[in-house]
């Protein structure tokens, strides 16, 4: 992504908003393709790069804009980068953040095939509301997560009385204490959306295999549904977050008698049963920083997207490269999931 | 300004704390100058030490303050790499009559990942780094562009990395004082980062060094002293195959020392990379563009050419403590001028030298004209 200023035609890779000189308004110029006109070889490994060899390239556009990137895979000067969309529902959509959010939604949905949003959408976000945390304890969705959401969505067409924004609190923490002290409160009084406590919402009953569910009648009555998780390394935050759906006394109830890992399995059957089509249930997570198994956090400039929550926290427990994966992720083969974007390799670390 | 004395340690991978090799420098220096601390009116300090090893000091003018048992204006200005040459910079413009310039670094105190990840912090990590640029990597896309253009290749590379390497032999403060290296062994060094060989990199080594300036008059003149800076983000930059302030550092200070680059009897060079090496001898004048080659090719820029660079072995050889360097630079050429490097003494005694020290990937660069004055 380039920020170019209309009148003195500077070019910028760093999001600021107005040219320094002509205080005007940035454009951004996002590149789709681009040309290799230099490629290393590396065979150091480092902190952020652990695995060698890998590729440096120095890409440029048909502008003139010039850029690097790595690669596991070899390029030749002259070749030419650009990544496809797939139509796959199981694909996991991989980008990069660099500092402009708004870059990284936009460029995981196109990667996932895009996304239909009218004015009448109805579009429900879930992001993650778990803790009374500061943003910066990456507990829960930061603020400036959700809003480039919904910066995003509004520029793709959305309205903002048909966007919620809903959270639901399993503990005893009031709802209200985390979404205010997590920031999120705010972002919705700035686009005076109104935020929903779904634990206020209707339930209904949704049965499969033996799990009696009582879900949120908020998500049968969207048009979209876009679970926003913040990941967090050795866990399966974006699964998991989708729990929150659910009433919390049935919630609690089904604990005592089926593991996380089951309930979570059947209510995504549940949901993929119920919802019209596939593409009305999307996880965006964000993986920009992201707490460690010892809480402590660290930067990772992710973002991930996926029709399928349990493909994309596979992916993400492969890029962490966490040994012992959390347990309803065993079974999913990480050969499997197609993948759009930037490579697992391209972005895996080891150090932190 | 003229430089009243001047000190360096040895550099090497001593484990000392970065104030011992600051007090070092700075000892060595002031008996150079035959002063005493109390005489200096003000200090200016450049480091970024250090690593790992617990001794991240971010308040460094008040413990030199307690080294040097003083309560006179002491500032730091740290710039990486060229830590050294910015301190040089604004010590030459701050009016005092006595001014201490300190270089120190102690960054080599664990493993490599650790040590690189701390002189990385000064390229930019979440454009670039997090897609595989390192220094050298950086650095050898820069050199891929520029052999794309010119005529040039990795054999003159070599070359150069050999100059530097006879030259440190003969340097007793140089890592690699007394340890040769072959042309052949510079070849088959492995391969780090195509096309750079492991030989093509300097040496991350622990150092300090330091220069008095003063209004007084002495045997050496600052005649050029000029700072520029440039985006951090390699190639986002006007020109891909050089480094622009090399070039703006260089007209600035030629203009201001009122010479030309061919003027120039001796030049301290800022080789983090050999190939940096090969065209800041055109970003600095002292071979047209896309000719710099030819300089080592045809033997001009060895200890016996007619315009010896990095006498002291550069960074390539004598070693890198990131502060130190440019003030190890000033070192360098003060002592050829008064015919005090013995062994690798250039002759006839250079009468006008220059330095040259970088930032980063040519983020920032100063360069320093000096001049001996006749007696």
């Amino acid at each position: 992504m380039f920020y170019q200023c209309p009148k003195c035609k500077k070019i910028w890779q760093y999001s600021i908003k107005n040219c320094p000189d002509c205080f005007l308004e940035l454009k951004r110029i996002n590149t789709q393709k681009a040309k290799v006109i230099g490629v290393s070889k590396v065979n150091i490994p480092s902190f952020l790069h652990p695995k060698v060899p890998y590729f440096t390239l120095v890409l440029e556009d048909e502008k003139g804009n010039k850029w690097v990137q790595k690669s596991s895979k070899e390029y030749k000067i002259g070749d030419v980068v650009e990544y496809e969309s797939s139509q796959d529902k199981n694909t996991v959509a991989i980008w990069r953040i660099k500092y402009d959010i708004l870059e990284g939604i936009e460029r995981v949905i196109e990667l996932l095939g895009g996304l239909k949003i009218e004015p009448e959408t109805k579009i429900l976000i879930l992001p993650a509301l778990t803790f009374s945390k500061h943003p910066y304890f990456a507990e829960n969705t930061t603020p400036q997560f959700l809003e480039n959401l919904i910066r995003y969505l509004l520029q793709s067409g959305g309205k903002t009385e048909n966007v919620k924004v809903a959270g639901q609190s399993f503990d005893e923490i009031p709802i209200e204490a985390i979404a205010q002290k997590s920031q999120l409160l705010r972002v919705c009084q700035n686009f005076k959306i109104l935020p929903l406590d779904l634990a206020k919402s209707n339930f209904v009953k949704k049965s499969i295999n033996n799990f009696n569910f009582e879900v949120s009648e908020e998500l049968f009555n969207s048009d979209l549904i876009i679970n926003l998780p913040i990941l967090k390394m050795g866990k399966e935050e974006a699964s998991e977050n989708i729990l929150k759906v659910l009433k919390k006394e049935n919630y609690l109830g089904l604990k005592y008698l089926f593991s996380k890992e089951e309930i979570k399995e059947n209510l995504n059957k549940v949901l993929r049963s119920n919802l019209n089509t596939l593409s009305n249930y999307l996880t965006i997570a964000d993986a920009e920083v992201v707490q460690k198994p010892d809480k402590f956090t660290t930067f990772l400039g992710l973002i991930l997207a996926s029709f399928n929550s349990f493909n994309l926290d596979r992916v993400f427990a492969e890029i962490s490269m966490i040994k012992d994966l959390p347990e309803c992720l065993k079974n999913v083969k990480i050969k499997d999931i197609p993948i759009a974007g930037r490579q697992i390799e391209e972005v895996q670390l080891t150090f932190y | 300004m003229f430089i009243k004395g001047v000190g360096m340690t040895k550099f090497d991978y001593s484990q000392k704390p970065w104030w011992q090799f600051a007090f070092e420098a700075a000892m060595e220096a002031l008996k150079d100058a035959d002063m005493k601390i109390s005489e200096i009116e003000a200090i200016v300090f450049s480091g970024v030490s250090s690593a790992a090893g617990g001794e991240h000091q971010t308040h460094k003018v008040s413990l030199l303050s307690d080294l040097f048992k003083t309560n006179i204006p002491i500032i730091e200005t740290p710039s990486v790499c060229s830590g050294g040459g910015v301190a040089t910079w604004t010590a030459n413009r701050l009016g005092f009559k006595n001014i201490l310039v300190i270089g120190a670094d102690k960054l080599v105190d664990n493993r490599s990942e650790i040590t690189t990840d701390w002189i990385m912090s000064a390229a930019e990590r979440i454009i670039e780094q997090t897609e595989g640029m390192l220094f050298p990597v950086q650095n050898a896309l820069v050199w891929q562009q520029y052999m794309e253009k010119y005529e040039a290749n990795m054999d003159d590379l070599a070359l150069i990395a050999f100059k530097n390497h006879q030259n440190a032999v003969l340097n007793p403060k140089a890592y690699y004082y007394q340890r040769p290296v072959s042309l052949e062994d510079i070849k088959k060094s492995p391969i780090v980062c195509s096309p750079f060989r492991l030989m093509d990199c300097s040496l991350s080594v622990n150092g300090g060094a330091a220069a008095i300036l003063s209004k007084e008059k002495t045997d050496i003149e600052i005649i050029g002293s000029s700072l520029n800076t440039d985006y951090l983000l390699t190639f986002g930059r006007e020109i891909i195959t050089h480094f622009k302030a090399t070039r703006l550092a260089a007209e600035a200070a030629f203009k201001e020392a009122k010479i030309k680059p061919k003027d120039i009897d001796i030049a301290e060079v800022h080789d983090a990379f050999t190939s940096v090496e090969l065209f800041s001898y055109e970003d600095l004048g002292f071979a047209p563009i896309g000719k710099g080659a030819e300089l080592i090719r045809q033997g001009k820029v060895n200890l016996d050419g007619e315009l010896p660079i990095n006498p002291s072995g550069g960074l390539k050889a004598k070693g890198h403590p990131i502060s130190a360097t440019g003030l190890a630079q000033i070192y360098e050429v003060v002592n050829q001028m008064r015919g005090k490097c013995e062994e690798r003494q250039v002759k006839p005694l250079p009468q006008i030298g220059l330095c040259h020290n970088i930032g980063g990937v040519g983020g920032s660069v100063t360069v320093h004209i000096l001049r001996k004055i006749k007696n």
